[in-house]
């Protein structure tokens, strides 16, 4: 049901984007072993005719010695007497043959110790660095809930919703090659935007099509007290209309009056108050101490027990 | 609105939330806040969408798409149609040829992974639709 489905995406992707093919490394690896799990298992599986196998070190050694565009042709044109030019799947673009070629180059180069058929992740030719430490179980993992760095802000391809079998998300942009150029926070997407913006590291428009156009900021800072002993809340509207506009938050959200609105943390985890925002798509709930930012006056209640 | 009684009384339920939901977000790997808008595409055959907010955010302000072309800040909340799109409202207000790339490259916005529901993905870590 899944490939009907897809099948006038592709057609159309492959129509309008051929420019936008320009798949990147990483996400070849799932692309290749599909292919060779398609096209050449037929032959490098079992050995047939004088194929070398996937996974055989010794078989494959010689020939990675003479180079991957060596290979790469030898898979491309075909190879006498038993190698059909592109295993005989003509109508498949080079770029997937290709990453078929790394696929079972890199898994020769993990040969002999079994890894090769439950680990393509290694097929990348840039995870070459990575396959020296041998990766120790999912369980075995210092962190069991915090997501570890590593982890975080992947690839379009890898990101678990954009579908890898789309060329068009592998012409989109990997969010950590910008993202490495910005100033980082703890949570969230990791960057601090208000110190991007602040520091003209981005230059995001306010009219869609002016960019000279520039917001209207307002400085009025609004305290909330906050009972118990958390530091008091203290809402800026600078950085808020830096981003927005009046509207998309009075009076729909906030009646705009000191004290007339009732917020709670209640309220802004289920994604009321400021957690439209927060926690969407502005820094999560998690930092607390960026709204909770006005630290308690305790001298007078000490005076008034003193009393 | 309600009355503070009921407020104290759902506050300890949540508080507790606060401490499940910091940094649990193991399971989810979209970047955060991306959108998946598929009210209609899937059942017309295509992929469902997936935008990016960390990217457009680089070269807009919310108030672009949120105030001035009318984008309601609530996941799916927002009819999108192709003829929108086309006639230079939602999406097609930039992606015209002439502020950003056209709507005929079909596979950069409709690239997500088929079934997938709309909403907002990516260790978000409020729930609940927003009230704009
Ligand atoms: C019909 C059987 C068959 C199929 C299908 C097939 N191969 Fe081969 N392949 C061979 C044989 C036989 C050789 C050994 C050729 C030789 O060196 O004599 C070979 C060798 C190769 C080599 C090494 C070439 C060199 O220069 O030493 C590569 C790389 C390769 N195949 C890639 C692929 C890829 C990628 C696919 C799938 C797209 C594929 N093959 C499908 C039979 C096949
Ligand atoms: C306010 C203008 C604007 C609106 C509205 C807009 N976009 Fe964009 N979008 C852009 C610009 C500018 C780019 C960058 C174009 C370029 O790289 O040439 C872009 C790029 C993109 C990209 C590519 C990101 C990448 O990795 O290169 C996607 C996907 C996208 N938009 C999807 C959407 C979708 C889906 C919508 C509607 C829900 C939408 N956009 C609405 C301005 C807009
Ligand atoms: C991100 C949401 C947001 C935006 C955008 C925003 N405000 Fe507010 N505004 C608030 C909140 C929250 C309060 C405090 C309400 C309360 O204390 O109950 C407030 C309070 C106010 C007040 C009352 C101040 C007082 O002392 O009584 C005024 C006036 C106001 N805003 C004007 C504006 C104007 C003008 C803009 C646009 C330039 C704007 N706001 C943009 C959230 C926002
Ligand atoms: C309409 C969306 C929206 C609402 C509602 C909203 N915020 Fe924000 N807030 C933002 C955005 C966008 C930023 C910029 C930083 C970011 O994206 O992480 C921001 C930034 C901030 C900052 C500044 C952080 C810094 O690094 O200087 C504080 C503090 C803050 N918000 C507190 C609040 C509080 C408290 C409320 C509720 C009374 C609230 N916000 C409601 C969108 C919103
Ligand atoms: C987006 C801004 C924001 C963040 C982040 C935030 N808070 Fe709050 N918090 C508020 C606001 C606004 C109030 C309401 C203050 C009032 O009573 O006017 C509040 C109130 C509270 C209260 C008082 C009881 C209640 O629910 O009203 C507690 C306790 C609290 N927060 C704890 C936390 C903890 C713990 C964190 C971090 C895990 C946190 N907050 C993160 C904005 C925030
Ligand atoms: C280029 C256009 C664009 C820009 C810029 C933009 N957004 Fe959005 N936003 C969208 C779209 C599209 C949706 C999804 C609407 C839907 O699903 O119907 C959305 C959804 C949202 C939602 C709803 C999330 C939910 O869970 O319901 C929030 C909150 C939001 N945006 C906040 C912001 C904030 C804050 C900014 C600025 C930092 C911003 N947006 C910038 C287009 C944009
Ligand atoms: C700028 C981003 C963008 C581009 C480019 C784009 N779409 Fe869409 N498309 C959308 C959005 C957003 C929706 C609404 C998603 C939803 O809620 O179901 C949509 C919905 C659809 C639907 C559902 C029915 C309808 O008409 O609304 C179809 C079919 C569709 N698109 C086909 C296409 C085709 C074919 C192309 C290429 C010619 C294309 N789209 C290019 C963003 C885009």
């Amino acid at each position: 049901m899944i490939r009907t489905l897809r099948n006038p995406a592709v057609a159309l992707g492959a129509l309008c984007c051929t420019l936008f093919a320009t798949g990147t490394a990483l996400a070849q690896q799932d692309k290749g072993k599909a292919v060779y799990d398609k096209v050449c298992v037929a032959c490098h599986s079992a050995g047939i005719a004088g194929a070398p196998r996937l996974g055989d070190a010794k078989a494959w050694a010689p020939r990675i010695k003479t180079g991957i565009d060596t290979l790469y042709g030898s898979a491309l044109k075909g190879k006498a007497p038993a190698m059909p030019a592109k295993g005989g799947a003509t109508d498949l673009p080079d770029a997937d043959i290709k990453a078929a070629v790394d696929y079972m180059v890199a898994a020769a180069k993990d040969g002999g110790s079994g890894a090769a058929a439950t680990a393509p992740a290694a097929a990348a030719p840039a995870a070459a660095a990575a396959a020296a430490t041998k990766p120790r179980p999912a369980a075995l993992s210092f962190n069991r809930l915090l997501k570890p760095a590593s982890k975080r802000n992947p690839p379009p391809p890898e990101d678990g919703i954009h579908d890898p079998q789309n060329d068009g998300t592998h012409a989109l942009q990997p969010p950590l090659q910008v993202f490495e150029s910005l100033p980082r926070s703890n949570a969230g997407n990791r960057v601090d935007w208000v110190k991007a913006l602040d520091n003209n590291l981005i230059a995001p428009r306010w009219d869609r099509t002016d960019p000279a156009a520039a917001p209207v900021v307002m400085d009025l800072n609004i305290v909330r007290e906050v009972k118990g002993s958390m530091p008091d809340v203290v809402y800026p509207h600078k950085q808020h209309t830096a981003w927005l506009d009046c509207s998309n938050c009075h009076p729909q959200i906030f009646i705009p009056q000191k004290g007339a609105n009732q917020i709670s943390m209640a309220a802004i985890l289920l994604g009321q108050k400021c957690g439209v925002c927060h926690g969407k798509v502005a820094f999560p709930v998690s930092e607390c101490r960026i709204c909770h930012s006005k630290k308690k006056n305790v001298m007078p209640v000490k005076n008034a027990q003193a009393n | 609105m309600t009355g503070s009684a009921s407020l104290r009384a759902a506050l300890a339920v949540p508080l507790l939330a606060i401490a499940l939901t910091v940094g649990l977000s193991a399971e989810s790997r979209a970047e955060y806040a991306d959108v998946v808008l598929n009210r209609n595409a899937e059942k017309e055959g295509m992929r469902p969408v997936v935008f990016p907010h960390w990217f457009h955010r680089i070269r807009f302000r919310c108030k672009v798409c949120h105030a001035e072309l009318g984008f309601k800040m609530r996941a799916g909340s927002n009819l999108v149609t192709m003829g929108d799109i086309i006639d230079g409202r939602f999406c097609g207000a930039c992606h015209n040829g002439q502020i950003a790339w056209a709507p005929e490259n079909c596979d950069l916005c409709h690239s997500g992974k088929p079934g997938l529901p709309p909403g907002i993905f990516g260790g978000h870590e409020t729930n609940g639709p927003g009230i704009w």
